[in-house]
């Protein structure tokens, strides 16, 4: 249960006005550390809804799939430079951020990840990889400003940041190819 | 096998979610940025131009009145900038080189209006009038003194301006077609001018059959 209360506190201080306006003033950290750190607020409190709905997370996502895909969806709305910019000009949007982000995105993380097979994680990661290079490509070589809030320059330094995080993802699914975890675990308990 | 149809389901029902995000968040898969969907907006809107007192590089101080029964073709730019609005105004002029010079003057104007008042005083559009080779009469650069007035023009055309930390500002950049009644008919991509010209004209002539 202390999970929820560190989610609740993390959720509760990423809307305070000031920190919405530092958060949002700078392209990367808008979509590299609001963004992720509201994902991160539903991962904390997923376990306590799972406790209090427990017949709903079994039954409706039973294999994880449901869940992936959603967060997927959500994720991918996010990169869409429009929703970037309206998430700051229009009000909704920026309320279907706060809410979306967590419950739709981090709570389904959570509940599908664990439950996914080996070979079902390594496709999401690699789905996730080519998207960012794909989003990353896009505002980098973009000759157009895509973002009416936001400058070239910071345009292309997100378009690298996602770049990087693909890149990390790559590392990641290559290790994982060749050093296997279970084997530590298993070490460890032993 | 109650089980994985509800998860079939499940499924099913985040992907129809997932349409219809994208959907309404795309204005039906149509506007991926907030520009397109800027332009969406004002063909939609038509806005008027506002009330706002416009002093050009002669020095005369007159409203949008001034224009009236006439077309115009406008677009926002501040002088000291370095890269696009040269080329903006590169491609205004190659525009006005594509219009018959009958309907220069007397069904259209064009105007440039810099956004940047406090720099751009009357002696920097004469400048730039000289720059671009503009008469100064059937093209006119213009300035809009009043920051209420010059905010007002911005948020209607949905033109967002923003100071970069060089002393320039980053802009959204386009011709504006505004027609006879003052009302903002075409929005259209300034990077094509052979486009925009022979809409322009095709549009002059209409308006001349039709009177």
């Amino acid at each position: 249960m202390r999970q929820v209360k560190y989610g609740l506190l993390l959720y509760l201080f990423l809307m305070l006005p000031p920190v919405i306006h530092v958060s949002e003033s700078i392209m990367v950290i808008h979509m590299h550390m609001q963004m992720p750190l509201l994902v991160i607020v539903g991962i904390l409190i997923t376990p306590f809804l799972k406790s209090r709905f427990p017949n709903f997370f079994s039954t409706w996502n039973k294999n994880g799939i449901p869940g992936m895909l959603l967060f997927l969806i959500i994720v991918i709305y996010w990169m869409i430079p429009r929703t970037m910019d309206e998430a700051i000009t229009v009000t909704e949007i920026e309320i279907f951020k706060f809410i979306s982000l967590p419950f739709l995105a981090g709570v389904p993380l959570r509940d599908s990840w664990n439950k996914l097979t080996k070979r079902g994680k390594n496709i999401i990661l690699t789905c996730l990889s080519v998207i960012y290079v794909i989003v990353g490509g896009l505002y980098v070589f973009s000759p157009a400003q895509l973002c009416n809030n936001y400058l070239v320059a910071e345009q292309k330094a997100l378009g690298w940041t996602s770049v990087f995080t693909a890149l990390g993802i790559i590392v990641f699914l290559i290790q994982s190819l060749f050093i296997h975890e279970d084997e530590f675990e298993e070490a460890d308990t032993v | 096998m109650k089980k994985p149809q509800k998860q079939t389901i499940a499924i099913l029902i985040v992907f129809l979610f997932g349409f219809v995000l994208f959907f309404i968040g795309t204005d039906g898969f149509k506007a991926y940025t907030a520009e397109t969907a800027r332009l969406l907006q004002l063909e939609k809107e038509r806005p008027e131009f506002p009330q706002v007192t416009l002093e050009d590089s002669k020095g005369r101080n007159y409203t949008f009145n001034e224009f009236a029964g006439k077309y115009v073709m406008l677009t926002f730019v501040y002088t000291e900038c370095t890269d696009v609005c040269p080329q903006l105004e590169m491609n205004l002029a190659e525009v006005y080189n594509q219009i018959p010079k009958e309907y220069i003057g007397t069904d259209i104007v064009f105007l440039s209006i810099s956004f940047d008042p406090d720099r751009d005083d009357i002696e920097a559009l004469q400048k730039y009038s000289h720059f671009f080779n503009s008469d100064e009469e059937t093209w006119r650069m213009t300035r809009i003194e009043d920051k209420q007035e010059l905010q007002n023009l911005l948020d209607a055309f949905g033109v967002i301006v923003i100071p970069d930390n060089s002393g320039g500002f980053t802009h959204n950049s386009a011709f504006y077609l505004v027609d006879p009644e003052g009302k903002l008919v075409e929005v259209m991509d300034y990077t094509k001018t052979k486009e925009a010209a022979t809409k322009v004209h095709t549009i002059l002539t209409g308006e001349g059959e039709g009177m």
